[in-house]
This record gives structure tokens, sequence and C-alpha cells, in this order.
């Protein structure tokens, strides 16, 4: 009578941002070439030329409470700063925009022209001259506040972070609960990180399985860290970009491409921080703007990646790493985020179509950690099934690199702290689905992209779990045990893979395995409400009841909203002979889902027996 | 008894008649009028007449340079460390940047170190500084014997390394300290340029 059904989720994972690199030296030669052809400017006045530059390009972070320093709004500010923009856009430190102009354009580039940049210089050595306030053209206007208006939610992070006033870069994760009570579908999320001048980036992860909460020491505390893991259901979450950097205007969905936002969810933003110099309280806030229209269209998030190749030797300057990977469908590319850390050089990455056509997706010639941004494409890039995607990132680990966080130089290797390294290429994908195609296209480059990092990496846990979960999701249960089996071999104690593994070992009738790494799963997280609820599942199934009351007890008691739980509840009480507790918790699991056919149908039974057998 | 009261009478007048050259020389556009650093309640100050001896450490800075005010805990330090021998100042060559505005910038920052204005940049001439944050270490015989940067955190704008490797300030301080006859060493500072605020 109790039904085991197994709640198992697909981890993916989206590791958030944050990276590094060497820069820009080859500027300054090219620059001052550039600026002899420059045309013979005439008279430059800030009214005329460099007003409209510096409203265009600069003053989007450049006026009060944004990132920039100071605001660059009128003729005094400006000129209180002439020499050190004509530093700063020569050697295109400023405005800071890291990929290489190439065939493919991205969105709100942010680049000068070599024209714009000798202009600025013009103006400065004739001495800035303000001009005619005639030519002037109109300050931009800036919204104060909320760029799109009143959010339909606000939420605030619990508790601020204490960024210290000196010492290196910051990490921080702050874990927002979000307050829906159903299902809603997000257009927007506009990040607010607190004070702008000190975040150099910000990144939503979307967090269904409390994969944020475990990591905070006390709830709302929020847990230090440059990348994380978050657990997720399979394909659905996690298919956006959600990313805020100085600057950029909050990024809204177009239509049918909203993000599904659940009750329960979390959303993490994990933040990158430098000290000012004076100690600094930032509480971040996130404004989120709802659409009634569902998503019609469901891109993917698909990351390349070859960390087992990330071994570099002390002194290397041009260590190169590589991956390539196939699409199996025929696919778009909206947007690319390359990511590496303080070690990262040049970063490329190429498209290579069946006809042998190349085209350049990005190149990042001067790799910067700091500036790092996800690029969306103003159109998004069709590719058709059989490119190839190739990342080939380069590392200096030399002394050379100013940003080498060990000094002298030591073996770096992959991993989630800032003195390891990455070596990622994050794409956005929406498939392009042929009609009455059998699967989803989705699962088709999923299940692809996981063989491939199988392929890189045998010992790759996430990929043998990914790949698992897929295989779960078709209903080819065999294949899933052999995949989660394998997850559990590369990670023993692992309480996720460990409930994946017994939840599709019960629902292929392995009931012994399946209690073996349920009880596994709970030794490593005794609060783990999958865990519990599949093991009273298991242990129903081999008719201890007894011992399942206590696994759905404690599932009850973890998450009392869940009406399956109750459901499993009531009806190992009812097999232990328990009539009346049983019936109550029949009633709140109806209460809670009036569709809960376990419990409606386990009820009618009560009934029916007490009528047929009056006490 | 008597004749020290005269004579300590006689060098305050003399101060007095050096405030009112100076009074004199404010606004004036006579280029060989005197001209001064002020301190923040207006009042002429030579940090290096009133060094008593001491080497002098001036620091230049600006309110809006995001470059110095990263180093605000390191120049605080650094005074802490040595303000028994060294006389530190913060110098803000800004001719705008009023009294208020660096009182609000040295409590928000956690400065304790005196402050002036430069607005005539007379100290960042005589300091040979073309950068916030650069520094200038006079010994104590009042002769220029480092000027430039901090340490060497930034490469660049934008471009800094995970903690400096390299410290000018320190090493200038420990020779001036010493004695040692240092030849005015000098580096590039990273930040904003003074001669923007001209």
């Amino acid at each position: 009578m109790t039904r085991a059904s197994q709640a198992s989720f697909g981890l993916f994972t989206l590791l958030a941002v944050a990276s590094a690199g060497v820069s820009a030296r080859h500027a300054a030669a090219t620059h001052q070439s550039a600026l002899k052809a420059a045309p013979a400017q005439s008279q430059v006045t800030f009214n005329h030329d460099i007003a409209p530059i510096i409203f265009h390009n600069c003053a989007q972070c450049h006026h009060p409470g944004e990132a920039g320093p100071f605001p660059l709004l009128t003729y005094a500010d400006v000129k209180a700063h002439g020499r050190q923009i004509v530093f700063v856009t020569s050697k295109r430190i400023m405005p800071p925009w890291l990929p290489e102009p190439g065939e493919l354009k991205f969105a709100d580039e942010l680049r000068l022209t070599e024209e714009q940049i000798a202009t600025i210089r013009a103006w400065v050595d004739q001495g800035e001259i303000e001009g005619n306030p005639a030519d002037l053209p109109a300050q931009p206007a800036f919204a104060a506040g909320w760029q799109l208006g009143k959010p339909d939610v606000i939420v605030r992070a619990a508790k601020p972070y204490l960024l210290p006033a000196s010492g290196g870069d910051s990490y921080w994760n702050f874990v927002f609960r979000t307050p829906v009570h159903r299902s809603q579908w997000l257009r927007s999320i506009e990040i607010r990180p607190g004070d702008k001048r000190l975040v150099h980036h910000a990144n939503v992860l979307v967090d269904r399985e409390e994969s944020g909460r475990r990591l905070e020491k006390e709830p709302g505390a929020g847990f230090g860290g440059m990348e994380l893991t978050i657990e997720s259901e399979a394909f659905d979450p996690d298919s956006h970009f959600l990313f805020w950097k100085p600057g950029s205007p909050p990024y809204v969905e177009p239509d049918g491409m909203a993000l599904r936002l659940d009750k329960n969810t979390d959303l993490v933003l994990n933040t990158h921080f430098q000290p000012s110099g004076k100690p600094e309280l930032v509480q971040p806030t996130l404004g989120l703007y709802f659409t009634d229209k569902p998503a019609t269209m469901h891109p993917i998030l698909l990351q390349l990646d070859n960390d087992r190749m990330l071994d570099i030797p002390p002194g290397g300057k041009n260590f190169q790493v590589s991956d390539d990977f196939t699409f199996p469908v025929d696919a778009s590319i909206l947007a690319i985020y390359p990511h590496a850390h303080y070690l990262g050089k040049d970063l490329l990455a190429m498209a290579t179509l069946p006809d042998g056509t190349k085209k350049t997706l990005i190149h990042i010639g001067n790799w910067d950690l700091n500036w790092q941004a996800v690029y969306r494409y103003e159109q998004p890039v069709d590719l058709p099934a059989g490119t190839t995607i190739s990342m080939r990132f380069t590392y200096d680990n030399s002394a050379d690199n100013i940003r080498n966080p060990n000094q002298p130089p030591k073996r770096v290797m992959a991993g989630n702290r800032a003195s390891d390294e990455m070596a990622h290429l994050w794409l956005q994908v929406l498939p392009r689905e042929s009609s009455g195609a059998a699967m989803d296209p989705r699962i088709k480059i999923q299940e692809a992209l996981a063989l491939h990092h199988i392929q890189n990496n045998p010992g790759d846990f996430e990929a043998h779990y990914n790949l698992a979960a897929l295989f779960q999701m078709k209903g080819e249960l065999s294949s899933a045990v052999l995949q989660f089996t394998q997850a559990v071999q590369i990670r023993p104690d692992d309480p996720t893979a460990n409930n994946a593994l017994g939840a599709v070992l019960l629902a292929s009738g392995q009931l012994d395995g399946a209690i073996v790494h349920l009880n596994t799963a709970l030794k490593g997280r005794p609060d783990y409400f999958d865990a519990h609820y599949n093991l009273g599942n298991a242990l129903a199934a081999q008719g201890d009841f007894s011992g399942a009351l206590t696994h759905f007890r404690a599932a009850v008691r973890l998450n009392p909203q869940d009406a399956g739980a109750e459901a499993n509840l009531g009806s190992a009480l009812a097999e232990t002979g328990n009539v009346k507790e049983a019936r109550m918790h029949f009633e709140r699991a109806l209460q809670i889902d009036p569709k809960n056919e376990l419990a409606r149908e386990n009820l009618e039974q009560l009934n029916r027996d007490s009528h047929d057998h009056p006490n | 008894m008597g004749h020290r009261w005269h004579s300590l009478q006689v060098v305050r007048l003399l101060v007095i008649v050096m405030v009112a050259a100076w009074l004199a020389s404010f606004g004036s556009t006579s280029p060989s009028a005197q001209t001064t650093a002020f301190d923040l309640a207006g009042n002429p100050v030579d940090p290096l007449k009133s060094a008593g001896g001491k080497v002098v450490v001036l620091v230049f800075v600006r309110t809006d340079c995001p470059v110095s005010n990263r180093y605000a805990p390191t120049i605080e330090k650094l005074s802490e460390e040595h303000g028994a021998k060294v006389a530190f100042w913060l110098v803000y060559p800004s001719k705008s940047e009023s009294a208020e505005a660096i009182r609000k910038h040295e409590r928000e920052y956690g400065y304790k170190i005196p402050a002036l204005r430069d607005p005539q940049h007379v100290l960042v001439k005589e300091s040979r500084v073309q950068i916030t944050p650069e520094v200038a270490v006079f010994d104590a015989g009042r002769k220029l014997v480092y000027h430039g940067r901090i340490d060497n955190l930034y490469e660049d704008v934008g471009r800094a390394r995970s903690s400096a490797t390299t410290h000018e300030l320190e090493g200038a301080i420990s020779a001036a300290l010493s004695g040692k006859s240092l030849a005015a060493d000098a580096t590039h500072g990273v930040g904003c340029y003074i001669s923007d605020l001209e």
C-alpha cells in the first residue's frame, strides 16, 4: 500500500564565477601609431567632441551611486581627471571591455574607437577647452533606485557582510530566501549588490535544493568562497545567466524565456569584492520582476572545461588548456562566459562548422578576472548539428604575471579557491527543435556533454551523476544504476549521490542495496529529507513498517509541507495498526494537496474498514 | 631669566612677520609671491620647517582617487609604526577639496595623520610627485631622499597584485632614519594624475 516514489535530483553544477588574468601591455604601442593616423583635429572642445564620448561610454558607471569612483557628468568632472582618462583609455583599461573586436557582435559593447581615444588625447593636449555651450548635449538621465521600476518583490540579504578595510579580494555568498508561495515566472532579477564601488561582479544562482543554506554557519549568515556548486533538478533551472557587472542595466529575459521560480527556492548571490581602504558593510538586495508569460523556449547552460589538464608548472608562461565538444543537434548560442582565475592570459573560443567554416566565438587577449562578464550576442549564433566548439585557454604562471597569487610561483592545479585555477567556458544554448523529434534536444545535448566530460576525465563525479540522472529520466534504470555507482565510487560519502543511487536501486527493486546507500546518505547528512523519504519507502517495501515509520516521521518533521511524506507516514501507521494517527496524516496530506491520490484512496479504505468493522 | 624671555619674544615676532607675508601672498598673482600649504584651519604650514629634526613623509592623496583610498590602512599603519621618529602628513593637492570634505574623508578612512591642503602645489613641486598616492621622504636635513610609490601593489590602474612584493616607502624611511645617504631615489606611482588638478 505504500508507494515507493523516489525523489532524486540531477546534479547540475553551475559554478559561480570569478577569475583572473593578465592584461594589457600590447595596447600602448598600437595606440601610439594609431594616434598618429588619427585625423588632425582642429580644435577639440569638451562640449562638441568630448561630452558625447563620455556621456555614452563612461557616465553609466561614473555617476553618483554607481560603481565609478568619481562622477563624469560635467566639464569640471572630466577636467579633474583629464590625463587620467587619456591614460586609461589609451591603454584600454577603461571602459572595461575584454573581448577583441570580431565578426560576431556582442550586445552593449563598450569599446572606444581609435579615433575617439585620439580625440580625448587631443583635447587634453590642447588644454581642455570647454567650447561653445550650445554644442553640449543633454546630460544623460539616470533613474535613481530600481532601474526597471518598482520590483514585484524585493528581498534583502539577512545579514550584511563586513568587508575589511585592507587585504586582497574577497568572495562572499548571500543566500536569499524568496517569499513566493507558488511557482512564478521571472522576467528579470535586478541585482543591487550594495555599494557598487566595492563589487566587481555578482552572479545569482538558482538553488532549489538549499545547497547554499547548508554552507551557512547560521541561517542568513552567508558563506565565503569564490566558486560554488549548486544542486538542482535536471535541466530546468540554471538555464539563464543572472549576472551583474558594474554599469550594466538589468537584463530582461525576452518573452518566452522567463525563469521559473518555485516556492522554497533560494537565490544565492556570489559576489567578488575589493577592499576600498575603509571597512564597509555590504548588504545586497534583489528586485524580482514577474511575468505571466511562461517559458516556451528552454535554453540550457553548457560548460566546456578541461580541469584535468590544469597542472601548471611554476614559471610556465604559455600553458595551454583545450577542450572540444561537438553539438549533437542544431543549436543557437545566445551568450558566452569564459572563466579562468588569476593565471588566465588568453581565452579563445571557436566554432568549427561541419563544412569547415570557422567562427571566433570570443577572444580575450588580455584576460582580467576583475572585469569578467557574460557576453550576450547581438544576434543568436546559429550553428548546425556537428559543429565543434573549441576552447583554447592560455595561462601564465610566471613571476611576470603580476596577478599571480603565488610569489614565487608554484605548481597550480584546478580548484575552487582563488589560488587554484579554472578553465571553463559556459555557453547559453537554445537547441533548435526539429518538429516531431522523439526526444527533448536538451537531453541529447546534456547526454553528449556528460559522455564528453567522462571521456576527458573518467573521475568526473558530476558528469557521471548527470549522465545517471539523464538515464533515470529516460527510464533506463540499469544504466542509471551503473553511472550513479561510478559517482559513488568517486565520492563514497557524498550524501546526494548515495541518495540518488539508493532511489534508483529502490525503483528497480534492489532493496538491500538501496537501504545501504540511503543509510550512507543519512550518515553524511542526517537532516536529508529525500533520503529519509526514500529510506522509509525502502523499509516499507521490505515489510519493516516500524523502521519506515522512523524515517517518514523524520521526513515530515523536516518538511511539514510535503503531502507525499504525510501520506506515506499515514500508510506506515495504518500498516502498524495505528489507524487513528494514520487518519490524521492522510487528512493532513489532503490539506496540503487535495489531489494526493494515495492519501485519498487510503482514507477511503479506512472509512470503509471502520464502516464494516466499527470498533 | 629676563634675557631668555626677550629672545623668545623676538622669535615669536619673526613668526608673525612670516605669517603676514604668507597672508599677503595668498590670492596674489605675482609669480614672485611666496606660496605655501595650509592646515585644515587655513593656517600656512611648512611641514619641513616644523619637523624639528624628524624625518618627514608627505603622502599625496585626493578624496576621489580609489587607488590612494585603498592605501589608507597601509599609510596609517606605517605612521603608527614610525610615529616617534617620523612626521607623517597627508597632502591634498586639490584646489577644490574643502577642509570640511577632507575632514570627512579622514574620518571615513580612519586617518589620524594630520592633513594639509596644497592648492598651489608648493609641496607637490618640492616633492617632485605626479600621482596620488605618491610619497616624498625628506631626511632630518630636509633633503628629499625618496619620491614615488608606496609599494608595488599596483602595476597599473586596475592591475593589482594580491599583495605588494616590494615596499619602497618603508625602505626609504629606514634609510633616512639610519642616516644613509641616498641619492634621491625615485619610482613612479600608479593612481591619479596630480596635474589634472591644475
